[in-house]
C-alpha cells in the first residue's frame, strides 16, 4: 500500500507540472484530490488494515495529501500571477509620451512682483490703496512740496492735460489722498502700487508709462529708524533673509531727511558685479521721513504726528530680480518671454 | 557739475584725502558723486618746445623740417605736417620715448629725413577738442609765448587733475561753487577752509575814482538787488593757460579773458557774472526792466529771441542788451575791440529766470544758479573778485567805485529752532549734543543754545534750510545715515487685508490664468486712428479721448478708451514672431471724460479684456484648430462660476461694430451689462490683421457691487435623482437656453421636480432636415421630500415636450 501511495504522489506532481490553464487545474484536483480520487479510496480502504498498521498509514496519507494540496494552490499562485503580468503587458503605457495639458496661463513678472511686495506690506498691517492716474497740479505737486515752478518739477517731466489735469509722475499724490481720507485716525499704513507716467523717451531703462509703489506711515512717534527696519523686513522677505539696506541721504521735496536706499545686489550677493557697477549695492527706492509741510496740509499736525514715506519701481525689481535687461520688453508681451512665467516659485 | 580736484584743493585741505574717497565720503553724505575722471589721456614725455626753424621737407609738398628747442640741451630736428606749423611758436613737443593716447612716439624717418620726435595737436595730448575754439584744433595746439621751454605739458595744462561728475540734488545750489563745495568737504571731512571767508575790496591803482561810470535804475521787482563795476583799459586777449585749462576741467569753454574771468568767479562763487561792452551801453546807463510787448533781442547764440511782460531785461536807454540771467545780448557782446567793460553781478528772482529759460528752451550755467537760488551775499564779493582778476590779468583799471542798487530788504541769515531731542526722536537715534553741536560747528552755522532748544543761525549760502527737518538732515547726513538703528513702528497693530475690489481683480486674474490665458501689460497712451479699425463711428463716446497737451511721438497723443487695440498689437506682435496662436488677457483702465476738453478729473474704469488669436495648441491626439465663440465663452463661464454669478447670468446676441453680429454676446446680470465677446468683425480682424479673433471686455467697477462672500452650501439631496435624456428636431436658430428656460417654467408651474437641465450634444447634418438642428437635453428631476415615481417623472416629461412643440415646433427624436 505504502508502494501505492508513493507512485500516486509521484504521478499527480508530475501530472501537475503539465497544467497550464485554470481550468485543468480545476481538473487536476478533482482528479487526485476529490471525493472519487485515489487517495480517498485508499482512506476508505484503511479500515481493512490491522488496528496497529492504521495510524502508520494514516499518517502517510496525510502527508501525501497534504504535500498535494500545497502542490494544488502553489500551482494556482503561479498560474494567476502569469495571467495577471500578461494582461500587464497588454495594457502597457508609454510613460514618456505627454500627459494630456492642463495648460495654465502666466501672470505677468510685474504683477507678479507688484503681488508679493503687496504680501509683504499687507503682512506687516498695511492697507492697499489705488489712485487716479489722472491728477490735479495741486496733489501731484503742489501738496507734495513741489509749488509752481520749482526746480524740483525738473526731476519729472510731466504730461499735462489741462494746466490743471496730468498724468500722475508718481504715486506720491497718494499719501495726502489717503491722510485726508484717514485723518484724524492714526496710525495711516498703506501702500500704494500704481501706473505712472513721465515724458521721457523709451529706451532700454526708460519708459513713458511704468510702475511705483508708495508706502506711507503716520503716527505719533514715528523714526527714521522705523523706516529703515521696515524697509530691511520688506527686503529680506523679497529678496531674501540675508538682505540687508542701506541709505544715502538724497532730496525729495515731499520728505525732509530724504534717502535713497540700497539693497545688496541681486545679480552678485553684495561680492560686486557689473550690474552693481562693483559696488554691491543697487539703488531700488526713494524714502525719507514725511516733510512737515505735507503732514500739516493733508491735516495731521506736524508738531505731534510724524511719518515715513517710500517708492519703489517694480519694473526695476522685476528686471533685476528675473534678469531682464531692457524695460520695453515689459511691455512688449512677447509670448516666448511671458510664458516663461508660468513657473511659479 | 564737473569739479577739479585740484581747483577744489585751493579752497580746502584735501591733505591725505585721494578724489576716490573724497568721491565716497561726499556720496554718503548726500553730495552723490557719479564718477571719476583722470584728465590726463595717457600722455607722458611730452614738453614745451619753441620751433627755432621750419623748413620746406625736401621731399614732401605737405610735411615741414623743424629744428626744434625742447630744452633737451639739443635742438631736436621733428618733420611736422601740420599746416600751421611756424618758426617761433611753441608747441607739446612729444619726444623720443613720448607716450600719447593715440600710442608711443619714437625716432623715424619721414621720406628720408630722421625725425626725433612729434610736434602735436590738441587732440593728440587728449585735451577735450569740444571745449576749444576752432582754430585751436586745427593742427598744432599752440601754447602761450611765455611758457617755459622743456616744461612737462601735465602739470602746465593741468593734466594731472582729476575731475569729479556731481550728481546734485535740485536743493543743494550752494555745492554749484568751488567755494561752497569747499564747505561741505571741510564738514564731511573736518578740515580746514584755505579761504579767506570774507569779501574784499579789490586794490585799485586810485586812478578815475572820480570819472561818471555807469547809472543803474531798477525798474522790476524781479531783481532785488544789481551791482556793477565799470573798468576800462581791458583787452580780450586769450586767458592764462592755467585758467583756460580749470575753465575745461569744468566743461566751460574758454573765450576771451573778459569772459572767461566772469565764467571763473561764477565757477568760484556760484554768483552769475556778465560783462557788457560799456560802449555799447548807451549813455552809461543799465535798466532792468519787464521786456515790451515785440520787443526782441539777439542773444549771444546768434538767435533772436521773443522778450515780453515775464521776461526780466537788461537794456540801455534805447534797447534791450541781455536776458535777466539767462544769456547777454550780441548788441553789447565783448569783442575783440573792447576797451571799456561793465561787469554786473545781481540777484534775479528765481522763478522768473526759469520761467523765461524754459520758454525760450534755453539752460545756461548762469541760469541753472539763479533758478535753484544764489546767496545774495556772493554778489558783491564775486563782484569783487572778478574785478580784482581784471585789473590783475588784463591790466584793468576800474572808473569809478562800483554802483548798486538794490529793491527791498536783503534777506537774512536764517534762525532755526532746533531740539536735540527732537531730532533724536525723529531720527530713532541716541545722538550726544556735543556730535551735534560739532556737527553745526562744521557745517559753519552758529548755534546759541539754551535749555534743550538751539538758536541755529544758517549762512544764507544754504537756502534749502529753513526749518527743523532741515537741521535733522544735516545732523543725519553728517552723522551717517547707516548709524541709524533699525526698529518697527511701535503704535497700534494693524490687519492688513485687501477690499472687496481688491480681491475682485486678484481673483479675476487668478481665475483666467488658471483657465489658460497669459497676461499681458499694455500702454495706455495711443492713438485715435485706433479706433477706425474697430468700425467705432464718429460719434460714439469711445470717440471721446483725452489728449495730451504736448505729445511726445505721434502713436501716443490721447488716453485710451478701448483695450482692444492694445491686446491685437500683441497679436500681431507675436504672430510676427513665430508664435501661432494665444490667449492673453489684461486687467488695466479705460478712460472716459464727462467732457471735453477735460475740466475735471475722468472717470478711470478698470477692466478686463482678453484676447484669443490664431491657433489652439495641438497636443497628441488633439490637432491645432482656430479658437471659436466657444473657447471665449467657456473662459467667461469659469470665471462667472467662480465668481458665484452663474445663476445670475443670461448671454444674449449683441450687435457692435467690432465684432461679428451674430457670433457675439453681451452678458447681463440683473439686467445689467456687465461684459460682451465674441468674433471679431471680418473688416476689423482684417484691418488689424490678426486672422480671426475672439475679443472679450468685462468691466470690473460695475462688478464689485456683485461680489458676496457670504454663501452657504446647498444640502445633500436625501432622495434619489431620475435622469431623463431628450432629443429634439427644432429650427437652426433657436437659442438652446428657451428650450430650457420653458422646462424649468413648466415645471415651477407645475410639480416643480425639474431640478437641473442640460444641452449636451447639438447636431445637424445628416438626418436632420435642412435649417433644422437636434439637441439633446438632459433633465434631471428631484424631490426632496420622496423618491419620485415613474409616472410624475414621464407627466412632467410630456408636459414640457408638449410646450416645446407647441411654443418651437419640436418634434421628439428619441428618447
Amino acid at each position: 500500500m505504502e508502494e501505492q501511495l508513493r507512485g500516486l504522489r509521484e504521478e499527480a506532481l508530475s501530472s501537475l507540472e503539465k497544467v497550464e490553464q485554470n481550468r485543468l487545474l480545476d481538473d487536476w484536483r478533482v482528479q487526485y484530490l476529490g471525493k472519487k480520487s485515489p487517495l480517498t479510496q485508499v482512506s476508505r480502504q484503511m479500515g481493512a488494515l490491522a488496528a496497529e498498521d492504521r495510524p502508520v498509514l494514516g499518517g502517510l496519507v496525510n502527508q501525501v495529501r497534504d504535500e498535494l494540496q500545497r502542490a494544488f494552490e502553489q500551482a494556482k499562485n503561479q498560474l494567476e500571477e502569469r495571467a495577471m503580468e500578461a494582461r500587464f503587458a497588454a495594457e502597457s503605457v508609454d510613460v514618456t509620451l505627454p500627459g494630456r495639458p492642463r495648460r495654465r496661463g502666466a501672470m505677468h513678472p510685474l504683477t507678479r512682483i507688484i503681488q508679493e511686495i503687496e504680501d509683504v506690506f499687507l503682512g506687516m498691517g498695511f492697507e492697499i490703496a489705488e489712485g487716479p492716474e489722472i491728477e490735479t497740479d495741486r496733489y501731484n505737486f503742489e501738496m507734495l512740496n513741489v509749488p509752481k515752478d520749482h526746480p524740483a518739477r525738473d526731476m519729472q517731466d510731466t504730461f499735462y492735460l489741462t494746466d490743471e489735469l496730468l498724468l500722475r509722475t508718481q504715486t506720491s499724490p497718494m499719501q495726502v489722498r489717503t491722510m485726508e481720507r484717514m485723518w484724524p485716525e492714526v496710525p495711516v499704513k498703506v501702500i500704494v502700487p500704481g501706473r505712472v507716467y513721465r515724458r521721457d523717451e523709451d529706451d532700454a531703462t526708460h519708459s513713458h508709462a511704468f510702475n511705483q509703489i508708495e508706502g506711507l506711515v503716520v503716527d505719533e512717534g514715528i523714526r527714521m529708524s522705523d523706516l529703515k527696519g521696515t524697509l530691511e523686513a520688506f527686503a529680506k522677505a523679497v529678496f531674501g533673509p540675508h538682505q540687508a539696506v542701506r541709505l544715502r541721504p538724497s532730496f525729495f521735496p515731499f520728505t525732509e531727511p530724504s534717502a535713497e536706499v540700497d539693497v545688496r545686489c541681486i545679480a552678485c550677493d553684495g561680492a560686486g558685479c557689473r550690474i552693481c557697477k562693483h559696488t554691491g549695492w543697487i539703488e531700488i527706492l526713494g524714502a525719507g521721513m514725511v516733510h512737515p509741510k505735507v503732514l500739516d496740509g493733508a491735516g495731521y499736525d506736524s508738531t505731534r504726528y510724524s511719518g515715513f514715506a517710500f517708492g519703489m519701481g517694480p519694473e526695476r525689481i522685476a528686471m533685476l530680480k528675473y534678469g531682464i535687461e531692457d524695460i520695453r520688453q515689459l511691455y512688449q508681451n512677447d509670448l516666448r518671454l511671458l510664458r516663461q512665467f508660468s513657473r511659479i516659485l | 557739475m564737473r569739479v577739479s580736484y585740484q581747483w577744489l584743493s585751493e579752497y580746502v585741505d584735501l591733505t591725505g584725502i585721494s578724489p576716490q574717497e573724497l568721491a565716497e565720503r561726499l556720496t554718503a553724505s548726500g553730495v552723490a558723486v557719479d564718477g571719476i575722471e583722470v584728465r590726463n589721456q595717457g600722455v607722458s614725455g611730452v614738453v614745451v618746445g619753441q620751433v627755432i626753424t621750419c623748413e620746406q621737407h625736401p621731399n614732401a609738398d605737405r610735411l615741414h623740417v623743424c629744428e626744434v628747442d625742447a630744452g633737451t640741451g639739443e635742438l631736436l630736428t621733428i618733420v611736422c605736417g601740420a599746416p600751421n606749423v611756424a618758426a617761433g611758436q611753441k608747441v607739446p613737443t612729444a619726444l623720443p620715448g613720448a607716450v600719447l593716447p593715440g600710442g608711443k612716439i619714437g625716432k623715424a624717418k619721414l621720406r628720408g629725413v630722421e625725425s626725433y620726435g612729434m610736434l602735436c595737436s590738441a587732440q593728440e595730448i587728449g585735451l577735450e577738442t569740444r571745449l576749444l575754439q576752432k582754430e585751436q584744433t586745427e593742427g598744432l595746439y599752440v601754447l602761450p609765448e611765455d611758457a617755459p621751454i622743456g616744461q612737462d605739458i601735465v602739470p602746465l595744462l593741468g593734466l594731472d587733475d582729476v575731475v569729479l561728475e556731481l550728481d546734485l540734488t535740485p536743493n543743494r545750489s550752494d555745492c554749484l561753487s568751488m567755494r561752497g563745495l569747499a564747505y561741505e568737504v571741510a564738514a564731511v571731512f573736518g578740515t580746514e577752509l584755505r579761504f579767506d571767508e570774507d569779501v574784499r575790496q579789490p586794490q585799485t591803482s586810485a586812478v578815475n575814482q572820480s570819472q561818471p561810470s555807469v547809472a543803474i535804475a531798477l525798474e522790476t521787482p524781479q531783481c532785488s538787488r544789481y551791482e556793477a563795476q565799470v573798468l576800462e583799459g581791458l583787452s580780450a586777449n586769450a586767458s592764462p593757460l592755467w585758467m583756460q585749462m580749470r575753465l575745461m576741467a569744468m566743461g566751460v569753454r574758454p573765450i576771451n579773458q573778459i569772459v572767461d574771468i566772469t565764467n571763473y568767479v561764477m565757477l568760484e562763487w556760484g554768483q552769475p557774472l556778465h560783462a557788457f561792452d560799456l560802449d555799447q551801453v548807451h549813455e552809461q546807463t543799465i535798466v532792468v526792466r519787464q521786456g515790451r510787448p515785440n520787443e526782441t533781442l539777439v542773444t549771444l547764440d546768434g538767435e533772436e529771441r521773443q522778450l515780453n511782460e515775464d521776461t526780466v531785461v537788461i537794456a540801455d536807454v534805447h534797447r534791450a542788451i541781455g536776458i535777466a540771467g539767462v544769456m547777454g545780448g550780441e548788441n553789447s557782446e565783448i569783442t575783440s575791440q573792447t576797451r571799456r567793460v561793465v561787469l554786473e553781478s545781481a540777484a534775479f528772482d528765481a522763478t522768473s529766470v526759469r520761467r523765461t529759460g524754459q520758454r525760450l528752451g534755453l539752460r545756461s550755467e548762469a541760469q541753472q544758479r539763479f533758478e535753484k537760488g544764489i546767496d545774495p551775499k556772493a554778489v558783491r564779493g564775486a563782484l569783487f573778485r572778478a574785478t580784482q582778476l581784471m585789473i590783475e590779468l588784463c591790466d584793468g583799471q576800474t572808473v569809478g567805485s562800483y554802483v548798486a542798487a538794490a529793491s527791498g530788504q536783503t534777506q537774512p541769515a536764517q534762525h532755526i529752532v532746533f531740539s536735540p531731542s527732537r531730532c533724536n526722536q525723529l531720527l530713532g537715534t541716541s545722538i550726544e549734543e556735543k556730535t551735534m553741536l560739532d556737527i553745526f560747528q562744521r557745517l559753519g552755522f552758529s548755534v546759541e543754545a539754551a535749555d534743550g532748544t538751539w538758536d541755529v543761525v544758517v549762512p544764507t549760502r544754504r537756502p534749502d534750510l529753513a526749518i527743523e527737518a532741515d537741521l535733522v538732515e544735516e545732523v543725519g547726513r553728517l552723522y551717517g545715515l547707516d548709524s541709524i538703528p533699525s526698529t518697527l513702528p511701535s503704535g497700534a497693530t494693524t490687519v492688513g487685508v485687501r477690499n472687496v475690489r481688491q480681491k475682485l481683480v486678484k481673483r479675476t486674474r487668478d481665475i483666467l490664468i488658471g483657465t489658460g490665458l497669459t497676461e499681458v501689460f499694455t500702454y495706455t497712451l495711443t492713438h485715435p486712428s485706433q479706433l477706425d479699425d474697430l468700425r467705432i463711428p464718429d460719434a460714439s463716446p469711445y470717440r471721446q479721448m483725452i489728449p495730451l497737451q504736448r505729445p511726445m511721438s505721434e502713436e501716443r497723443t490721447v488716453l485710451r478708451t478701448h483695450m482692444l487695440p492694445g491686446l491685437a498689437q500683441v497679436a500681431h506682435y507675436n504672430l510676427a514672431h513665430g508664435v501661432a496662436g494665444g490667449e492673453v488677457f489684461e486687467i488695466g483702465r479705460v478712460y472716459w471724460p464727462d467732457s471735453l476738453p477735460l475740466t475735471a478729473q475722468p472717470c478711470e474704469r478698470t477692466q478686463w479684456a482678453g484676447l484669443w488669436f490664431g491657433q489652439t495648441e495641438a497636443s497628441v491626439g488633439k490637432r491645432a484648430r482656430k479658437y471659436d465663440f466657444y473657447d471665449a465663452k467657456g473662459v467667461v463661464e469659469a470665471w462667472l462660476d467662480a465668481m458665484g454669478w452663474t445663476a445670475l447670468a443670461e448671454f444674449r446676441p449683441i450687435a457692435l461694430s467690432w465684432l461679428h453680429p451674430r457670433r457675439s454676446a453681451e452678458v447681463v446680470l440683473n439686467g445689467e451689462r456687465i461684459g460682451t465677446f465674441g468674433e471679431l468683425h471680418p473688416f476689423t480682424a482684417d484691418k488689424l490683421d490678426i486672422g480671426n479673433s475672439l475679443y472679450a471686455e468685462f468691466d470690473l467697477d460695475l462688478l464689485e457691487k456683485y461680489v458676496s462672500e457670504r454663501w452657504r452650501v446647498e444640502k445633500l439631496p436625501r432622495f434619489p435623482a431620475s435622469r431623463r435624456d431628450l432629443a429634439v428636431v427644432v429650427a437652426k436658430d433657436l437659442s438652446v437656453q428657451s428650450l430650457l428656460d420653458e422646462a424649468k417654467r413648466i415645471s415651477e408651474a407645475t410639480s416643480k421636480i425639474l431640478e437641473s437641465s442640460k444641452v449636451f450634444d447639438v447636431y445637424t447634418g445628416s438626418g436632420i432636415p435642412e435649417g433644422q438642428k437636434s439637441v439633446a437635453v438632459a433633465l434631471t428631476y428631484r424631490s426632496d421630500e420622496r423618491t419620485l415615481t415613474d409616472e410624475e417623472v414621464s407627466e412632467l416629461e410630456s408636459a414640457i415636450v408638449q410646450d416645446w412643440t407647441a411654443k418651437f415646433g419640436a418634434q421628439l427624436r428619441s428618447h
